[in-house]
């Protein structure tokens, strides 16, 4: 198949070699020209501009950081998609974003499916990415057998913007609970109970989760160079927190817990992992 | 002296009323052709687009709902900076009495002032009431001598008029007085609620702190108003939403922690959710007394 590929970040570079490797014909194009120089090296087809890109790829794929970047994307994109093209978006990016380029992208017959992936940087280098879609049913088995080369999972959640609402999801859960797992640190730390020992304890049990299992062991270990940098998951925390405004939704957890990060964010701790709660609880009773 | 005046809603619609008393030749535009039937018969010249009024006034007040209204206003294709444009002599004051995010106000006016035009926020707390009875606070930012030439408006319209800082700074203000607000009529309804499952008169414990260090404004108004159970508006829970709505952005941007503020922002996620947001932010109460009583 040709697929157009944008974006070769700690996701979108492991992602891309993967799709080459299965065999795909791949059409590059990078902002900065040596971002891609490892996909032509690996037989990727170099494009001058985005425009020429999206004219013979059937499936045009974007992986950036924000909403702006990748709406401006899909008005470069837009123009010279053929009719019956699919834009696939793996980035984490607003959901009422996603429906305006859905939208907009009809409007020349032209499907958009946003697909955020959980998994991180590992799960991208992996292959074992859970991907978590949004777009028209009918294109599944277009999708399938790229989804099958990038991920252990791929669900079709609904419609265009389903998939960054599954993504929202995840993102709370995942972080309240690092939230959780730094509380139960600094409350066994101030009883002078050893943590690592807690933890070790609690994975077998009901309390047992994958935020305690990873970033639980780097609380233990005090090791907060990232890991993933908390900057990110501030950026999705502003996402939800707006969609939440939006629809009328509590979600008082949430709430706090962004407040947190705000506090690790001021600290000057954006780039480190996000283990890195724990030095945000520490500072506030540090005398 | 030549007003234009951009946004005639519930605040807007009085505001402009008041200017035009005061002798002022009001210039107006509006999305909505019937929001101009209350000037028919006073002094005050319509205009097609937003830029015949910029060409027309010596300072133009904009009243709109968001920040996006705010910029298409000023920025827009026949917004205000192209009818500066038209001027014969240089010289447009674009006041912006709108509640908006203060870093968005200090950007649309880092981009008039590119264009020669002068710029500033003041936004306004009162209420429809205070808008009625030229008797709003207006917390303003912007240059000092800008404000000047703009403070005599401001008082045919407001009770107290305060120059904050730079641009930006009333909205910053502003922005204070919704989190004071905000967790302030929280704190009351927690209070009365918290009294009312306790089972003691709520009206007299308001009675009694009035007199001591929790007295605020928001005890003695809203409390009684809480009391007497009236949760018209006032006002609306859902304009108090999106203004911390502001505020939670704001805080996020700068990466600034505000936890109370927050937990007060999802209430009142619950209280729009729940269709009570036409209601006055008092509701909170009602939110409260639903989520205390056990379910039917």
């Amino acid at each position: 198949m040709n697929i157009g590929f944008i974006g070769f970040g700690t996701m979108g570079q492991p992602m891309a070699g993967h799709l080459l490797k299965a065999g795909h014909t791949l059409r590059v194009w990078s902002r900065r020209a040596a971002s891609a120089d490892f996909a032509v090296a690996l037989g990727a087809v170099r494009c001058a501009s985005v425009a020429e890109l999206a004219q013979g790829s059937e499936i045009v794929c974007t992986n950036v950081t924000a909403s702006a970047d990748v709406a401006g994307l899909a008005d470069a994109l837009r123009p010279g998609l053929a009719r019956g093209a699919i834009h696939v978006d793996f980035s984490t990016i607003a959901p009422s974003v996603a429906r305006e380029i859905a939208a907009r992208h009809a409007g020349v017959g032209v499907d958009f499916v946003d697909a955020p992936v959980s998994g991180g940087g590992v799960g991208a280098r992996n292959a074992t990415l859970a991907i978590m879609w949004g777009g028209k049913s009918a294109l599944a088995p277009r999708l399938a057998p790229l989804f099958a080369v990038l991920g252990r999972s791929a669900v079709r959640i609904g419609e265009a913007g389903a998939g960054q609402v599954a993504k929202a999801c995840n993102q709370m859960i995942l972080v309240n609970l690092i939230e959780a797992c730094a509380e139960a640190a600094a409350l066994a730390a101030a009883a002078g109970v050893d943590f690592s020992l807690v933890r070790e304890a609690m994975l077998g049990g009901s309390a047992g989760s994958r935020a305690l299992e990873v970033f639980g062991e780097r609380m233990a270990n005090r090791d907060f160079a990232a890991g993933v940098e908390a900057r990110l998951h501030h950026k999705d925390y502003a996402l939800l927190m707006d969609e939440a405004c939006r629809l009328g939704t509590p979600l008082p957890v949430a709430a706090a817990v962004w407040q947190q990060l705000n506090a690790l964010m001021a600290r000057g701790w954006g780039t480190r992992d996000t283990s890195s709660l724990l030095c945000v609880l520490e500072s506030a009773t540090h005398r | 002296m030549n007003v234009g005046f951009i946004g005639l809603g519930l605040m807007g619609r009085p505001m402009a009323l008041h200017l035009e008393k005061a002798g002022h030749t009001m210039h107006l535009w509006a999305r909505r052709p019937e929001s101009l039937a209350p000037f028919a018969n006073v002094n005050a010249k319509t205009h097609a687009t937003p830029a015949q009024v910029a060409a027309n006034a010596e300072v133009v007040i904009t009243m709109v709902a968001d920040a996006p209204d705010v910029e298409q206003v000023c920025l827009g294709p026949d917004g205000l900076a192209a009818g500066a444009e038209l001027k014969n002599e240089p010289g447009l004051v674009v006041v912006d009495m709108s509640t908006i995010n203060p870093n968005a106000a200090r950007n649309i006016g880092s981009r008039l002032a590119e264009k020669g035009i002068e710029f500033v926020d003041a936004p306004v707390s009162g209420g429809e009431t205070g808008a009625i009875n030229a008797a709003l606070t207006i917390m303003a930012g912007g240059k000092p001598e800008v404000f000047d030439k703009v403070k005599p408006l401001l008082e045919k319209l407001g009770k107290s008029v305060t120059l904050i800082g730079g641009s930006g700074a009333g909205q910053v203000a502003k922005a204070c007085n919704q989190i004071l607000t905000g967790v302030g009529v929280m704190a009351v309804a927690e209070a009365f609620n918290f009294a009312a499952k306790s089972g003691v008169d709520a009206a007299r414990v308001r009675e009694a702190l009035l007199g001591g260090f929790a007295y605020s404004k928001i005890l003695e108004n809203h409390g009684q108003r809480m009391l007497d159970r009236n949760f018209k508006p006032g006002f609306k829970a859902w304009m108090h939403q999106k203004d911390l709505r502001i505020v939670m952005e704001e805080a996020h941007r700068m990466g600034l922690m505000l936890p109370s503020a927050a937990a007060t922002a999802q209430l009142f996620n619950a209280i729009v959710g729940s269709g009570m947001g036409e209601n006055d932010s008092i509701t909170a109460l009602q939110l409260l007394e639903k989520m205390s009583t056990r379910e039917e």
